[in-house]
């Protein structure tokens, strides 16, 4: 069996805002292709610290990290608008642009990405649907109800077809039966070859797929026992 | 991916946990189709305020470049009038002598080439130029006032002055020629002077555009911060932020320079009527109108200051954005 691609890749890395001590350290774990991790641990542990590192938004302040096998903490600034748009990201807090319309917010990556609005007008229109807001194509965030903004937020990270896909709570805003479906969505992305990593707190939720955990506690990352098989 | 995404969604409605804000059909309109929301907001890149001050600065430069403008005219024509006319002063000790000087003086004239007309003043005509220091038929009374011969020469083949004054001094005693070359340089010196500080009002101008550009690009980003971050995140590189900001800033800078130049137009325009209503339009004073090729530069003017607009917009964001991860 061939060994598969390392994905995400951190080595002894640690992150630390200003001069306090360091939020993460020692971070040792690779995710690589196709694979579906969950992250789980206490508020304020650092779930939302470790998705921030992989998908750019900070950057470790020691140690090493590879992203899709690029050197993310010296790679030129340049380079990392392309290793960006191969990651979906469901923000927890959405991170919708009030004034463009669903339909807007959706297309947002293809927009950046340069991709022609008759390219992607399909995609979105069917995810919009997928999530039933295609009635609500036209609205803008500020109108749409928390579960409502969620599932533009859900939409905006598939819609370019990322290779890895990071979810901080997606199922936080939205019943059990559309968290149930999220989820089947995750899986379903993830037996096509997308990497999965989904930050959350509903144990439940982990323990009913069955799928890998990481663990975040005292500022390490560790993987967590018995957890769905190796990690 | 999305072609495994089972289309059939069940009715979402029921799960929401919080009341749901109907925004209302939105009403469609034409070009709807090709129309997309601009990623920046209008609001958030100092919209109306922006766009008056930028009003102002073209108001201003279009008013700075029509000013070099009329005085490079104005100098032209004074120019063009002292070089195509000389004056023959003839002075004497009596009426008489000074008759028979201007007579000779006139017969010289007549026959040198590049003369186009020689013509004596009136005695009348004369000392009415005394007027003014001397009161009115008060200069005949006690003076010998000099004789004035105005001669229109072709300024592309003028007669050999040098040698005109010989002749004259030779034949007409007391008779003196004024080429008007101390004015004419005078006047060439005033009016370069004036350009020259014309110059530095536009330049100053559009240096102001661009202070102003800075902070109204900088205040943008700040506003936008969240916009900004979360395009980075979704792949969005510098360029496409910074073509955002200059798109946005040129659509804000032209609507502001073209009220400006609106503005300087019709004060133009209302400069020029009011002169020619008050002195009438053949005063030796300057016209306030702007014709031929070189109102393209007036029509520059916007455009200038909507590109420098615009531009410095997109470098203070790319230089913003390279500071950041």
């Amino acid at each position: 069996m061939s060994a598969k691609t390392q994905i995400v890749d951190f080595d002894s890395a640690g992150i630390a805002y200003g001069d306090a001590a360091e939020t993460l350290s020692d971070v040792n774990f690779q995710l690589a292709e196709g694979e579906f991790r969950f992250l789980t641990g206490p508020s304020g542990a650092g779930k939302t610290t470790l998705l921030k590192m992989i998908y750019l938004a900070l950057k470790p302040t020691r140690g090493q990290f590879f992203l899709f096998g690029e050197d993310a903490m010296n790679a030129p600034r340049e380079a990392l608008p392309s290793l960006r748009r191969r990651i979906g990201v469901v923000f927890q807090e959405f991170r919708l642009l009030d004034h463009l319309t669903a339909f807007d917010n959706v297309a947002l990556p293809m927009k950046v990405a340069g991709v022609n609005q008759n390219q992607y007008r399909e995609d979105v229109s069917e995810l919009l649907n997928w999530v039933g807001l295609g009635d609500r194509m036209d609205a803008r965030p500020p109108t749409l109800s928390g579960g409502e903004q969620q599932r533009v937020a859900l939409a905006r990270a598939l819609v370019s077809k990322p290779d890895l896909i990071l979810a901080d709570e997606p199922t936080g805003n939205v019943d059990p039966a559309m968290s149930e479906r999220i989820m089947k969505l995750f899986v379903e992305l993830n037996k096509l070859g997308a990497a999965v990593m989904v930050a959350t707190h509903d144990l439940h939720l982990v323990q009913s797929l069955g799928k890998p955990v990481l663990r975040i506690a005292d500022g390490k990352v560790t993987r967590a026992p018995g957890a769905g098989g190796a990690a | 991916m999305s072609e495994t995404i089972p289309t059939a969604a069940p009715p979402l409605h029921d799960y929401d946990r919080e009341p749901r804000r109907e925004s209302g059909p939105r009403k469609r309109r034409l070009f709807d189709r090709w129309r997309q929301d601009p990623l920046l907001p209008e609001a958030g890149a100092g919209g109306a305020p922006l766009t008056a001050v930028i009003a102002v600065m073209s108001f201003l430069a279009v008013l700075a470049m029509a000013s070099v403008i009329i005085i490079n005219q104005s100098a032209g024509r004074w120019t063009r009038d002292l070089r195509s006319e000389i004056t023959v002063q003839v002075k004497g000790a009596s009426a008489a002598e000074i008759a028979a000087s201007a007579s000779a003086a006139m017969r010289i004239l007549d026959g040198v080439d590049g003369v186009l007309e020689a013509r004596q003043q009136s005695a009348t005509e004369t000392t009415a130029l005394l007027e003014p220091w001397l009161g009115k038929d008060n200069a005949s009374a006690f003076l010998t006032v000099p004789a004035l011969i105005e001669v229109k020469i072709d300024p592309r083949a003028p007669p050999d002055l040098e040698l005109l004054r010989g002749q004259l001094a030779a034949a007409a005693p007391g008779a003196s020629l004024d080429d008007h070359a101390v004015w004419h340089d005078r006047l060439e010196t005033a009016a370069q002077s004036g350009q020259a500080l014309s110059f530095l009002v536009f330049a100053l101008i559009m240096g102001a555009a661009c202070a102003i550009s800075v902070f109204a690009a900088r205040a943008g980003l700040a506003a936008n911060h969240e916009i900004v971050s979360v395009l980075h995140l979704v792949g969005a590189t510098d360029d496409f932020i910074a073509a955002e900001v200059q798109r946005r800033f040129f659509v804000l800078g032209l609507r502001g320079a073209l009220a400006g130049l609106a503005a300087a137009l019709a004060a133009l325009a209302g400069a020029a009527f009011m002169l020619d209503a008050g002195v009438g339009r053949d005063s030796f004073l300057p016209r306030f109108t702007v014709g031929g090729w070189q109102a393209l530069w007036l029509l520059a003017v916007p455009l200038a200051t909507c590109l420098v607009t615009a531009l410095t917009a997109r470098l203070t964001v790319l230089k913003t954005l390279q500071r950041q991860y």
